[in-house]
């Protein structure tokens, strides 16, 4: 240990940001169990209306398939949607409870650039087949979330063909699949609680909490974002690399996530901040948040027509400026004085 | 340290206009296996979401810069030849052939159909066969793949290894073993990286014949969810893997094992230890002029040396993002980092950083 501290005292004498970086986040996450006591509860809130939501979605989806109407089917999109937002907002959580099976990406998977779940849909209504919970939990992430619900609501091409809601087979799917999330949703608030202990006594998953905001922002800022907006790859818009394009919903479901950050991570981050005389910085975090919350209500557009249009497109701009600011803030500022590090092969995964 | 109080600016007018801090000493200190070459190569990232390959210098400069089309992982050299190879991130469809001297990429060579690579080779001792391990993704079934550098790296062999999810690959001091991490888990492309397989996984250290493909041995880790991905060997034949554990982050597993005359056994470093790596290990490497074995975590940011004898951790440092690792000539440890910094450590010396490169080092060094 004594020649570890040595080293890193010699280290410190050159570098502007020297190896201690490692070090000293360790120290300071040992120090306190509040701020996870606070992530734990608030997480727990945003879980539990999943939960919810997911459920009034499973319910909605059997009441419009027992006696279908248009204004059954427009309640249904509406529960989809309320569910899907509150998935949003704890997106951001990408450590315990949710990592157990794939819960996550059985909420959500995405991206999906081969289309499989347009593919697996028409695979599953191939022939008439009776589709069962068993079928559905066997049948892959891209069957068990939102976004196969959201194809057999929304889809166009499908909305069109015989296949169509309210179908036998296709309301069987639907049921199905919604029924799916509301137990994975019940399942994930009731692991999330019985998680407690474990959380918050293990001083890593303040590092844990606070490097899934990272990884949240960063996600929102370049995937759900500068990828469709033509910042990335190719350089071309294309509202087919958001998420959510199929309901027009990509950016409600930016908001959300916003929304969702600034409610379950925000309050014990900001106190964490505060403790360590990082109060100024808590404060510039939380007016970034504002800025970015101010492009809402009105920016909730589909995305396609923001894409389309070079004037519309600016509203779209400065929504993503704002919110490459905020990452900044939280990614480069924040959690760098934290020595929080998120890197190039710790997030890699081999 | 003297040198420690003075810094060296080079910038080298190479591809990408790298430019490299030296500090402490100018010279890097050589590479360990005298038939080795006396460069590091590795898989970089730049900026803008652009990757490359690279090799730097025992005089610390940029030898050469290649670009890539996609992000590489790591890579073998080609004993007795000029060539370096390396490998497309997982799930890879290609790995590229280099000229180790000037960076020239001589070829890129695809995956076959319905297989990826998975960011790992080795030669055969006279560097005519390579072994890649790899995935066929549709059943799921981990591979060894075989090319022959004397035909152009065609494809001339294929050995099952039995389960899924291969990933480092390195031959034994015999000629003839090679040794296979295999990881467990099961992946598609079509699903990204998603992990489809946590509750039946089952990671093997996997030993191989390189002539026939029979497995001579495999060994299971203490539990299913430890990944058993990185793997070594040291001149006496002695084994080792690293694993990355698939569960809580709150438990606190083995994380290194050694196979040693006939004995498989998970090595504890202690939980104080343990707790700095985040069940974690991205690269493990035992130098061939001692008893000392190195591994690295980029989660815990720690790398650290442990005696091989004793078990004992001889040195540790906190390096953000740190992943390579390679031996050193003199008994010491180069560890290199995604933000670029390159790291001597050793049994009787602090670690000292040696090297800052305006680029991000991938996971291994070779």
């Amino acid at each position: 240990m004594k020649r570890r501290i040595l080293a890193l005292g010699l280290i410190s004498a050159l570098a502007a940001a020297p190896l201690a970086t490692a070090a000293a986040s360790s120290e300071a996450a040992v120090s306190n169990t509040e701020y996870r006591k606070q992530w734990h509860s608030d997480i727990h809130s945003g879980y539990q209306a999943l939960a919810t939501q997911s459920q009034a979605l499973a319910d909605q989806a059997k009441t419009y398939c027992q006696s279908p109407s248009p204004e059954a089917r427009e309640q249904t999109r509406q529960a989809w949607l309320d569910a899907f937002l509150a998935w949003q907002q704890v997106r951001f959580v990408d450590f315990g409870p949710v990592e157990k099976g794939n819960r996550a990406w059985q909420f959500q998977f995405w991206p999906d650039p081969k289309n499989l779940v347009a593919r697996k849909a028409s695979y599953l209504l191939r022939n008439d087949e009776p589709v069962t919970a068993a079928g559905i939990s066997e049948s892959g992430v891209a069957v068990q979330g939102f976004p196969m619900v959201e194809y057999l609501l929304y889809d166009q091409p499908f909305s069109n063909s015989e296949r169509a809601l309210p179908a036998d087979h296709t309301c069987q799917l639907l049921t199905a699949v919604s029924r799916h999330i509301a137990d994975n949703g019940a399942t994930l608030a009731q692991d999330w609680k019985d998680f407690q202990s474990d959380y918050v006594e293990h001083a890593p998953y303040t590092d844990s909490t606070i490097r899934a905001a990272m990884a949240g922002l960063e996600i929102l800022e370049e995937r759900r974002l500068a990828t469709p907006m033509g910042l990335r790859g190719n350089g071309k818009r294309s509202v087919y690399s958001a998420d959510a394009w199929r309901s027009e919903t990509s950016l409600a479901a930016v908001n959300a996530s916003v929304r969702g950050l600034r409610q379950y991570f925000m309050p014990a981050f900001s106190t964490l901040l505060e403790n360590q005389n990082k109060a100024d910085l808590a404060g510039r975090i939380e007016q970034q948040f504002d800025e970015v919350q101010a492009n809402f209500p009105g920016l909730e557009r589909p995305m396609a027509q923001l894409l389309a249009d070079d004037t519309a497109f600016r509203s779209l701009q400065s929504l993503y400026i704002d919110v490459t600011q905020l990452t900044a803030l939280v990614n480069d500022r924040a959690a760098v004085e934290l020595g929080v590090v998120r890197g190039f092969n710790s997030s890699d995964g081999d | 340290m003297p040198g420690l109080t003075r810094r060296h600016l080079i910038k080298t007018a190479l591809a990408g206009s790298t430019a490299l801090t030296l500090t402490g000493c100018s010279l890097l200190p050589g590479k360990a296996g005298a038939d080795g070459p006396q460069q590091y190569t590795g898989a970089i990232g730049l900026p803008g979401n652009r990757f490359a390959v690279g090799a730097i210098a025992p005089d610390g400069t940029m030898l050469w810069q290649s670009q890539v089309q996609t992000r590489c992982h790591s890579g073998c050299n080609r004993p007795g030849n000029a060539e370096v190879l390396f490998f497309e991130r997982r799930p890879g469809w290609a790995f590229y052939v280099f000229n180790r001297k000037t960076g020239e990429q001589t070829h890129r060579i695809e995956a076959a159909s319905g297989e990826h690579f998975v960011g790992h080779g080795v030669f055969s001792p006279d560097g005519r066969f390579l072994y890649a391990p790899a995935n066929r993704y549709e059943p799921g079934e981990g591979i060894v793949a075989v090319y022959d550098s004397h035909q152009h790296y065609q494809r001339v062999n294929t050995f099952e290894l039995n389960g899924a999810g291969p990933h480092q690959i390195t031959l034994h001091p015999d000629g003839r073993t090679l040794i296979v991490g295999l990881g467990g888990i099961l992946t598609h492309p079509d699903y990204d990286r998603i992990k489809l397989n946590l509750g039946t996984m089952k990671p093997a250290l996997i030993l191989l014949d390189r002539h026939t493909g029979d497995t001579l041995g495999r060994f299971r880790p203490s539990h299913h969810q430890l990944s058993t991905r990185h793997v070594d060997v040291s001149p006496d034949g002695t084994v080792y893997a690293a694993y990355q554990y698939q569960g809580p982050a709150h438990h606190l597993p083995p994380l290194v094992t050694r196979y040693r005359k006939g004995t498989y056994e998970e090595i504890d470093l202690g939980e104080s230890v343990h707790r700095k790596l985040g069940n974690y290990i991205a690269s493990i490497v035992a130098h061939p002029e001692n008893d000392l074995v190195a591994i690295a975590s980029p989660i815990g940011g720690t790398a650290l040396i442990f005696d091989s004898r004793s078990d004992e951790v001889v040195a540790q440092a906190g390096i953000a993002d740190c992943a390579g690792v390679e031996a050193l000539a003199g008994g010491d440890f180069l560890v290199s980092s995604g933000r670029g910094k390159l790291v001597r450590m050793g049994r009787h010396q602090p670690a000292s950083e040696i090297a800052r490169m305006a680029v991000q080092w991938d996971h291994h060094l070779v």
